[in-house]
């Protein structure tokens, strides 16, 4: 008896131990958007041409591309259903592209803006390149393929603006720089793409 | 069976807050299920009503990862809540029934027993506190406080009480 409260005590003990306190490990999951998107391209990939039509016909990325129209080159949301229609799955990627492209351009515009109206750049500024980079993330092998070289100017933009949020050396005007440069770049691929 | 080797209870008062714990611990978890809607809704809420303090900047695209990672941490901290104290519970009443079995002298038993029951029992309602305090505080202040305040003093007492039992079995099995 008195061994087995021993044993039992000696394992409660290593156990209880162990009981360092954590909080859970977050991971990033992609938003409506971006689910679309993959679900579509991957459908456009396997030749699936009546999925991928039902998926951007049904789905939240053809309601944003409606929304923010007015920033969006003319006639984007039907160029992308034509490419659909016609089963031309380099058009749909361009189309997307086009779409992504200027979704991250647009938010490199705001951050900026938003960094010269006084927001902190190290609080405000990981934010900003974190949503830009989820959306040109998604198309930058496309970008690539098109113009290697806005491809790695983007890549270094990219890079120079997480180097100016660094806490307790983050530096505004860089980043503000950094964040005229993706917008300038990312301005040209939708430019050159969507005509 | 002799007297020697039978197993001695803890305090009752320690059994009442081992059971208090676990049946808070079913109700949260109960809790958690039936009103998970309304939990995140209410979070989220309070969250989009304080939008300096989680770091919101008014766009969509960049403030939905900041939300999406301050619900995750709420729902964490009650999922945690409910999960620690259902085995915390389990825990004080073991660790206090070896130690009111093993511990000879008065003094260190009392010791052993309160510093099991306090650290243990209070332990997980840092979870709690963390949970209901991520809507107003945000993730990383709530978490700075109820870290000095609940998981070092109750998390330390159950660690340097752990460490006293192993001592007291260790003196047991060497025979002193």
């Amino acid at each position: 008896m008195r061994r087995a409260a021993l044993a039992l005590a000696a394992l409660l003990a290593l156990a209880g131990s162990a009981t360092a306190h954590h909080t859970g490990v977050y991971t990033p999951k992609d938003n409506a958007i971006t689910t679309n998107f993959k679900a579509l391209k991957f459908s456009v990939q396997a030749g699936k041409f009546d999925v991928a039509r039902r998926l951007f016909d049904e789905g939240p990325l053809r309601k944003e591309m409606q929304a923010r129209a007015a920033s969006l080159p003319n006639g984007l949301e039907s160029r992308a259903q034509a490419a659909l229609a016609a089963k031309d799955g380099p058009g749909v990627e361009r189309a997307l592209m086009v779409f992504f492209a200027a979704l991250a351009r647009d938010l490199a515009v705001e951050g900026e803006r938003q960094l010269g109206a006084g927001a902190d750049a190290a609080a405000v500024g990981p934010r900003f390149l974190e949503a830009i980079w989820r959306y040109y993330n998604l198309v930058d092998f496309a970008v690539g393929q098109r113009d290697a070289k806005a491809s790695v100017a983007m890549r270094l933009a990219y890079d120079d603006a997480e180097g100016a949020t660094r806490a307790g050396a983050a530096d505004a005007k860089r980043l503000r720089e950094a964040l005229r440069r993706m917008a300038q770049i990312l301005g040209g691929v939708v430019e050159i793409a969507a005509n | 069976m002799t007297e020697r080797e039978s197993w001695r209870l803890p305090p009752r008062a320690v059994l009442l807050a081992a059971v208090i714990l676990l049946l808070a611990a079913e109700i949260g978890g109960a809790s958690m299920a039936r009103f998970k809607l309304d939990l995140a809704r209410w979070a989220r809420g309070q969250m989009l009503a304080r939008p300096a303090v989680h770091g919101l900047v008014g766009v969509r695209d960049v403030d939905e990862r900041a939300l999406d990672e301050a619900l995750f941490r709420f729902d964490t901290g009650l999922r945690l809540f409910h999960m620690h104290a259902e085995g915390m519970a389990l825990v004080v009443i073991a660790t206090t029934t070896t130690a009111a079995t093993l511990a000879r002298r008065p003094g260190v038993r009392r010791a052993l027993v309160g510093a099991l029951t306090l650290g243990g029992v209070g332990y997980p309602v840092g979870y709690l506190l963390w949970s209901a305090l991520i809507p107003a505080w945000g993730v990383e202040r709530s978490k700075t406080l109820v870290e000095w305040l609940i998981w070092i003093p109750f998390g330390g007492a159950t660690i340097v009480a752990l460490a006293g039992l192993l001592a007291v079995i260790a003196a047991r099995i060497a025979g002193r």
